[in-house]
């Protein structure tokens, strides 16, 4: 597998008119709109590390290495790349571009387009293109990478890309605080640990069924991770007691939590300004439908929702995303992201999110003839 | 005629017409480029300035988009067509202390949107060394660092969302005030666009909290070998250093002669500004690691500054570098070149023998943290002999900079001044793509023509549209006696 394999099947369905269906190891195949293609293109095979420097603390690999690949061969030098995003950990870091996933780690080390530093593609005219490069600062030309990132494989094929890492904190902690009391107590207990001077990697909410889910108890809890310097965890931990009482867990559960979709049929994500997500926390915590599992990254502002389909919120036709995050009518208050729906929900909730003219006009530029997953972004 | 119009749009006293009032214009931060405006305007609200990009579209005139004009590439000259400056665009429009974000006008100085959060405990984390001029704007068009992005990344970054008037005079919102967006990431794409693009009407950026407690040490030493492995060792320890600056001798001593001395031992050959900011606790700790590795390195000495005062003014030697250097010649040619950090060692060396080799002073002043090179050339562009010197020296540099697995430019933008470099790193069909992007924002190539990306690169604008605008787009081959334009070919 190699570049040139991703040009001459990009060139075959330029010839035969056909489409392709993009993918990695196929661990998200359910996520976006339905694709209409007859050809499919797996990354997967396309795997490995191109170069590694541990001293510059830059990655190149193709892009169907897996993410625990890269956390194996850069946890032997001390190092990682801090990007969990939700779903399994043997997805492709080029999947995980393409669709900008992130995780609970966003909120201290950013989003896929902040890791990255340059990438090669195959646009939909079967062309080999290069942007950005192998250093940590680089302006020099237009921002293709930014443009890539989150394009859902609709602009080009990645096919190698270089990463920012980081080395491994001395000290990496995670503790739980259980949120079993009343609504009010832990809308202020919430209030206190995002307003604190702490500063943890992540801090992430969970509902009863997602703690459920996770075997960590019955009631919505907290987790809280700290790195850095013994020095400044062990401060940290110990300034949190006098919040509430934490409790140490095994870092292990950080991999579980990217597992939370479980056999969700229907995955969204509200996004919306930190201060809001904080004061509707503990209601939000509060619903307590078995089929709803609800992770809160309050400072991040994102409320991930997951809907499976053996429970009051099965229908997801009927299911309408928090009205108080919503806003006001006409006061554009969130940004609803949909990752996942049934196939037929599709085209009511979210025809599309690239029909401005801007965008179109990028899309028919970089794929003329509309081949690489058609569809997917409506 | 088109003056007139402008004029009627901003008031008469806010046009430049005449070439004697232009001549302020006719050059940025790097004054070794000089490109004569034909006029220049001055909007002074969102609407003149709706109604100006509007006016310039319908006439299918070509503009350049320009904020303080302190850029270093060349990028906001005009040759012979119309300069947009946006300084009078200087509102501050909100700010939202608890969501941490604010939203501003383009002109707004990067400085005083630091000074209007501050009393809120909060800061804007880009911060070019041009902070006390530069505006947001600008930031934005060229996707500013500065010291303090080791650590908090660049502008990039920090942009949450814009409105953006293209070229065309529409208007379109990019990213989102409220949180993230779905789609392409067109606000990505439009930072760092170097005006080509359109320009942003406002602003939001995100806001940083000021670190609990923040140390800076100076390190000095007798060898800028010696200085360059202990940035390595700093790097390769994991601590992220809120800064890691480095300067040689030669820039030492030109700041502690100027009005700018800030203490530096004038003695070393390389001292290294490090600052480290966090929760104490961990700033403590980290504080020692430093120090023991700067020790073990052949640091002669380190010092921490005991107040802010110190700190500040050791930062201010730092800042003003460049200005400090307009002290040893009237011209300055100033490069910003990013190598993989490993190879600091053996750039530094590098860039010594080919200074050396075309007996001219380089002054070595950058961020060495993320390996982005300043090194910078005082020279008198009145004198042909010593400018082909440089212009060598500057060249070979590059090329060393670029075997090295590095880019030509970090924080600086590419303008006009390193446009003959982009065919070294990026292949036809890449530099093709960026056109390609370009002409989606930007269709005739009106908003700061003929910069960035050659002109040839372009298949379809070399093709189809070249002939009928060729005029305007003339201004991409720069004057023979510019020092950092690369040899033909």
């Amino acid at each position: 597998m190699s570049t040139e394999r991703v040009t001459s099947a990009i060139r075959d369905c330029l010839a035969s008119g056909t489409a392709l269906r993009i993918s990695g190891r196929g661990t998200w195949l359910d996520a976006g709109r339905p694709v209409r293609a007859s050809n499919a293109l797996s990354l997967a095979e396309d795997a490995g590390v191109v170069s590694y420097v541990p001293g510059d603390l830059t990655l190149t690999v193709r892009a169907g290495t897996t993410l625990s690949e890269i956390a194996s061969i850069t946890s032997e030098r001390d190092q990682w790349l801090p990007l969990d995003p939700y779903g399994a950990a043997d997805s492709t870091i080029g999947a995980t571009l393409a669709t900008a996933s992130a995780g609970p780690l966003a909120s201290s080390f950013g989003s896929p387009r902040d890791l990255l530093l340059g990438l090669e593609f195959v646009n939909g005219r079967g062309e080999t293109i290069r942007a950005g490069g192998k250093v940590v600062k680089n302006v020099a030309g237009f921002d293709l990478s930014r443009l890539l990132t989150g394009s859902w494989g609709t602009l080009g094929v990645i096919t190698e890309v270089t990463l920012r890492l980081y080395a491994r904190p001395a000290a990496d902690r995670t503790v739980r605080i259980d949120l079993d009391g009343p609504e009010k107590q832990v809308g202020s207990i919430v209030r206190a640990i995002v307003s604190s001077p702490l500063a943890p990697y992540t801090v992430l909410l969970l509902n009863a069924a997602a703690a459920r889910a996770l075997r960590i108890g019955a009631s919505p809890v907290c987790l809280i991770r700290f790195g850095g310097n013994d020095a400044v965890v062990s401060a940290q931990v110990t300034a949190l007691s006098q919040i509430s009482r934490p409790e140490e867990l095994d870092a292990k559960i950080w991999l579980d939590v990217r597992q939370l979709d479980g056999d969700a049929h229907s995955t969204i994500r509200i996004s919306s300004l930190p201060q809001r997500v904080v004061a509707n926390a503990a209601r939000m915590l509060h619903d307590n439908a078995e089929a709803i599992r609800t992770c809160i990254d309050p400072r991040r502002g994102t409320v991930r929702i997951m809907v499976s389909a053996d429970g009051d919120g099965a229908d997801a036709d009927g299911w309408s995303p928090d009205m108080n995050l919503r806003g006001d009518a006409g006061n554009h208050a969130s940004e609803i992201i949909f990752e996942k729906l049934p196939a037929e929900i599709w085209a009511q909730v979210s025809p599309s999110v690239v029909s401005d003219p801007l965008s179109r006009g990028i899309k028919n530029a970089y794929d003329p003839l509309n081949i690489l997953n058609p569809g997917i972004l409506g | 005629m088109v003056a007139a119009r402008l004029a009627e749009i901003v008031g008469e006293s806010h046009v430049l017409s005449r070439q004697s009032e232009l001549l302020v214009y006719n050059s940025d931060g790097l004054p070794g480029y000089r490109r004569q405006p034909r006029l220049a305007v001055f909007p002074g609200t969102r609407e003149e300035t709706i109604a100006v990009i509007r006016f310039l579209a319908e006439q299918g005139l070509p503009f350049v988009p320009r904020g303080a004009g302190t850029g270093l590439s060349g990028g906001a000259l005009a040759d012979d067509i119309v300069i947009v400056g946006l300084h009078r665009l200087k509102k501050i429009l909100s700010l939202d202390v608890e969501n941490r974000r604010a939203t501003v006008e383009p002109g707004v100085v990067n400085l005083r949107l630091n000074r209007h959060v501050a009393p809120h405990g909060l800061l804007y984390a880009p911060d070019p060394s041009s902070e006390a001029a530069c505006t947001i704007g600008g930031n934005v068009a060229e996707n500013a660092g500065g010291p303090h992005c080791l650590k908090y990344g660049v502008t990039l970054n920090h942009v949450l969302a814009m409105t953006v008037i293209l070229p065309s005079g529409e208007i379109v919102e990019l990213g989102s005030t409220v949180g993230e967006r779905d789609g392409y990431d067109l606000r990505g794409a439009f930072i760092g666009s170097e005006g080509c693009f359109g320009l942003a009407l406002d602003i939001t950026v995100k806001l940083t909290p000021k670190p609990q407690a923040v140390r800076t040490l100076l390190a000095d030493f007798m060898s800028v070998d010696q200085a360059a492995h202990v940035t390595s060792a700093i790097i390769a320890s994991g601590i992220v250093p809120e800064a890691l600056e480095f300067m040689d001798g030669a820039t030492i001593r030109v700041v502690e002669d100027s009005i700018y001395a800030a203490g530096y031992p004038r003695d070393a050959e390389a001292i290294l500004l490090i600052e480290l900011d966090g929760l104490e606790a961990g700033v403590v700790a980290d504080l020692e690691t430093v120090r023991r590795i700067c020790i073990d390195g052949g640091a002669r000495n380190v010092r921490v500054a005991r107040d802010d005062a110190e700190r500040l003014k050791l930062w201010q030697g730092r800042k003003k570098a460049f200005g400090a250097m307009g002290r040893l010649a009237p011209h300055l040619i100033v490069q910003d070149a990013v190598i993989p950090r490993t190879k600091l060692p053996e750039i530094l060396a590098a860039i010594h023998a080919i200074s050396q080799k075309y007996n001219v002073l380089v002054c070595n002043v950058f961020h060495a943290g993320d390996g982005n090179l300043h090194p910078n050339i005082a020279y008198s562009a009145d004198d042909p002999a010593e400018s082909e010197r440089v212009h060598k020296a500057m060249i070979e540099i590059m090329q060393a900079c670029i075997a090295a697995g590095g880019s030509i430019t970090g924080e600086h933008g590419v303008g006009l001044d390193k446009m003959g470099y982009m065919e070294s790193i990026f292949t036809e069909s890449s530099l093709n793509a960026m056109c390609e992007l370009r002409g989606v924002f930007d269709p005739d190539h009106r908003s700061n023509p003929g910069k960035v990306v050659p002109v040839h690169s372009c298949k379809e604008w070399h093709g189809v549209k070249a002939a009928r605008k060729a005029r305007t787009e003339t201004g991409a081959s720069p004057l023979e006696a510019e020092p950092s334009r690369p040899v033909a070919g």
